[in-house]
């Protein structure tokens, strides 16, 4: 028995109809399952208590949720964020979207913080490596603690937020250029060569891109 | 209540605004109750249960993606709510389920057809409780709220032959329960 047209039968008994009018099959089955939908269906309504609104809204105002909560919710809330790097160096964007510019940066230093964490005990061949060297990774995932904590500033999408960015973005490209610049000088070795090349080729474009992005974000404001 | 409006008071609500809540609270406090009492036939597990599903809607609310409908995902919350405190497995005495629940006016004229009707319509309600969770969310969503079949597939996230089939095998198993217990009236014949 075919369930789909059984309970399109059983809808055409209660609505009345007669649509499939098939020999052989009993007419009774459908009338009394037709019969049981429409006692639900004609069922009296049940009302809610008079107070149940009140009391509802009494355990709304009461509720305080607790931190984690509140983080957890921050980060699963649905946000509909559009970017376009390119876009974003001509024509003014939303707080939020600098704020995933900050998010993406912050995600890149987080990954070479740990890449570098993990990969520096290697240098142990180099007993006179200096301690601006060694000081990479931490200087590393520091960037990304900033870039996230500006980015979640950002989200705010205030001038305060905007100015205090610029002035992170600032300091970031400085920080870049004078690392890029001091590893050399404090280490000639081929491996300072690599990391002033990632801090100048990475750091300097990526600086500007924020500063440039800020830029148009305050466009908004102006 | 207009879509539009419900957008701009979940909007207040997600500000800050508690008391905005409230409009969402007397508008649908009536079809969440009414969900809650046909799945659980208890008035009183229906009315803890539509306070829970209200004080959940309200934790969840930054989870509503605007523009959306309100309505089914109020229902998506509220049959999860549901599940979770039917998978607990309070039983529900038969017998006990309508107490206390005001119900609207019955059309009939003659008290004694409103009584038999009343009888008949528990009776099914009695049925309805001894059969699997997900089948009688169907019959409920589908013949008591008056769904589509559509709407009840969406909400249930079952395919709209399964969600057939299920309603099918329920009204089946029901008029199975009546018959074994020899109760069948002329109103579930006509």
């Amino acid at each position: 028995m075919d369930p789909d047209r059984s309970i399109e039968k059983i809808i055409g008994e209660i609505d009345g109809q007669r649509p499939f009018p098939e020999a052989g099959e009993p007419d009774s089955r459908w009338k009394e399952l037709g019969g049981i939908a429409r006692v639900m269906r004609e069922e009296a309504t049940p009302e809610p208590p008079a107070d149940l609104g009140v009391r509802v809204m009494a355990r709304i105002r009461s509720f305080r949720p607790s931190p984690w909560r509140v983080l957890g919710e921050a980060l699963v809330r649905p946000r509909a964020v559009s970017f376009d790097p390119i876009r974003a160096l001509r024509a003014p964007v939303s707080g939020q979207e600098c704020s995933f510019y900050f998010f993406m940066v912050g995600i890149f230093y987080a990954v070479l913080g740990v890449i570098l964490l993990t990969g520096l005990p290697g240098l142990g061949s180099f007993p006179a490596a200096p301690g601006w060297v060694r000081w990479q990774p931490p200087i590393a995932l520091a960037t990304a603690g900033c870039m996230a904590a500006i980015g979640l500033y950002l989200l705010k999408d205030g001038k305060l937020a905007l100015r205090a960015a610029r002035v992170g973005a600032l300091v970031y490209l400085g920080f870049a250029l004078l690392n890029g610049v001091f590893v050399p000088l404090e280490w000639s070795v081929p491996v300072s060569a690599y990391v002033s090349l990632v801090s100048a080729l990475v750091g300097l474009p990526t600086g500007f891109f924020l500063v440039r992005t800020l830029q148009n974000c305050g466009k908004r404001y102006a | 209540m207009k879509q539009i409006d419900e957008g701009e008071i979940i909007g207040r609500v997600l500000a800050g605004d508690r008391e905005a809540f409230a409009h969402l609270v007397d508008a649908y406090k009536g079809p969440v109750f009414r969900l809650a009492f046909r799945m659980t036939g208890s008035a009183r597990d229906a009315d803890d249960l539509s306070q829970e599903i209200f004080l959940r809607v309200f934790q969840h609310l930054g989870r509503f993606r605007q523009g959306e409908r309100f309505f089914p995902w109020l229902y998506t919350v509220a049959l999860n709510v549901i599940r979770n405190h039917l998978r607990k497995g309070k039983a529900v005495p038969e017998g006990e389920s309508a107490r206390g629940v005001p119900e609207a006016e019955d059309p009939r004229d003659d008290p004694a057809d409103a009584a038999v009707s009343r009888e008949r319509s528990r009776r099914i309600r009695g049925y309805l409780m001894r059969l699997p969770t997900a089948v009688r969310e169907i019959l409920v969503l589908r013949f008591y709220e008056g769904m589509s079949f559509e709407d009840v597939a969406s909400l249930t996230g079952d395919s709209l032959g399964s969600v057939k089939m299920k309603a099918y095998r329920g009204l089946e198993k029901i008029r199975g329960m009546m018959e074994a217990d020899g109760f069948v009236d002329d109103e579930t014949r006509s």
